[in-house]
């Protein structure tokens, strides 16, 4: 790690501990701006961890209720991303846990969820591939154990590195780097049967 | 190497999570066995699909819904009507009806704000926040043949929920999971965690253990010795407001 990554790490956090520190003092704009940055990971890995589009619009209230609810109390051991992102697993685990949600197949195309972001580099034909493929692989996570999907989803859908998912999961780095390769090669031999 | 690559290897090799050497390793078995060379390929292309799975933006609806709860949920709290809409949230109910009925709670409370003359900014997503009294332990109660027994609850600040099971207290999010650490609270390091996290002598003064987690370690907080018997809470003078003391036998 360079020394302008080490800079930029503790800028973050500075401006983390900033604005729980606003949020404590009454500051409405803090949690605005907290739900400006998370609001749209929270829903993508919500939706992915539950596989219901209904469902992850529920969870996110929720999580970030709790999250309103606790911003006065981050500390900043942790940076604010992956104390978002651990209130929002421990939730997503408790409720589907407690609901045993899981849609087998999500419709991207129908409902009434959200938006997709769209891409203009792409030609439609290219984007029709895409979604399909992007469809196909949903399905696939889906179908895998909630512990494998929560690391791959961390990882290749969110963007985490294997710390950070360590810190928002409370696992070891190891256990992460096992449980995304074996929830990745499940995906990848599923995928490979449904050709 | 003459063995086949591991799914971890194949998969630290994609993240370039391996050192040099390994990786160098790997390039050439990769061009020398056709097993493994297929499996890259195949694990690749599994890869590009999981770039393609479709990022969505929060449906409007959210904003507004949670902008409505939480104003409801600042301007009354502490109240049973924050309990309600805590409670409906925890129902094993179908989103959409919790979801109407959680709104329809929020619209009846709000009809009572305005007909009370309480009135809030609401440009911002939140109003401002007011000091929120902390709540020890929240029992949920009420009977039903078609649910489940209610959860007895406690909020620690900094923690989050503790759930009361068989075991004692647990971190929301660390059922079923092993403690890596067991601490004394009379030990320095047992002392440091309850002076750092307010009201957690509360879990641990029945006698209950308490498994949490701090620095990324699972730890059980256990006392030691013979607890004495907590009769019940009463307000603490010395935090006006806000805090809870335990009577003891």
């Amino acid at each position: 790690m360079g020394v302008a990554t080490i800079y930029a790490a503790v800028h973050d956090l500075d401006l983390d501990i900033d604005l729980a520190e606003r949020h404590r003092s009454g500051d409405a704009r803090a949690f605005d701006e907290v739900y400006e940055r998370f609001g749209e990971m929270v829903y993508n890995l919500a939706l992915r961890l539950s596989g219901h589009r209904e469902e992850a619009a529920d969870l996110t209230q929720e999580i970030f209720l709790r999250v309103y609810r606790h911003l006065g109390s981050f500390g900043g051991r942790s940076t604010l991303k992956t104390w978002v992102f651990r209130v929002a697993v421990n939730h997503c685990r408790d409720r589907l846990s407690r609901h045993a949600l899981l849609m087998l197949s999500i419709d991207e195309e129908t409902g009434e969820g959200g938006k997709a972001f769209a891409d203009p580099s792409r030609s439609p034909e290219e984007l029709a591939l895409a979604a399909d493929d992007g469809r196909r692989v949903a399905e696939g996570l889906a179908h895998l154990a909630p512990v494998f999907r929560e690391a791959v989803v961390l990882r290749d859908l969110e963007g985490l590195s294997y710390e950070e998912i360590a810190e928002v999961l409370g696992v070891r780095v190891g256990t992460v780097r096992s449980r995304i390769a074996r929830g990745r090669e499940q995906l990848r031999v599923s995928l490979e049967r449904g050709q | 190497m003459n063995r086949h690559v591991t799914t971890e290897q194949l998969s630290a090799y994609l993240d370039k999570e391996l050192g040099f050497v390994e990786m160098r390793q790997l390039d050439a078995h990769f061009e020398a066995c056709p097993t493994c060379g297929a499996r890259l390929t195949s694990m690749r292309r599994t890869l590009r699909g999981l770039a393609r799975v479709e990022r969505l933006a929060p449906p409007p609806l959210v904003t507004q819904q949670l902008r409505g709860r939480i104003a409801v949920e600042s301007a009354l709290s502490p109240s049973p009507v924050r309990r309600l809409l805590r409670l409906v949230s925890g129902l094993p109910l179908q989103p959409a009806l919790r979801t109407s009925l959680a709104m329809g709670l929020t619209l009846v409370a709000s009809l009572f704000l305005v007909t009370h003359g309480v009135e809030r900014e609401s440009r911002n997503l939140v109003p401002p926040a007011s000091p929120e009294p902390q709540t020890i332990v929240e029992t949920y109660l009420g009977d039903s043949p078609m649910m489940p027994l209610p959860l007895t609850t406690s909020e620690i600040a900094g923690l989050g929920t503790f759930v009361l099971t068989d075991e004692g207290w647990v971190q929301d999010g660390l059922e079923g999971e092993r403690p890596e650490a067991r601490v004394d609270v009379g030990s320095p390091e047992g002392r440091a965690l309850l002076t750092q996290y307010t009201n957690l002598e509360f879990l641990v003064a029945e006698g209950y253990t308490v498994l949490m987690r701090d620095n990324l370690e699972t730890v059980e907080l256990r006392s030691s010795g013979t607890p004495d018997r907590v009769l019940g809470f009463e307000a603490d003078p010395s935090v006006p407001g806000r805090g809870l003391r335990s009577v003891s036998a």
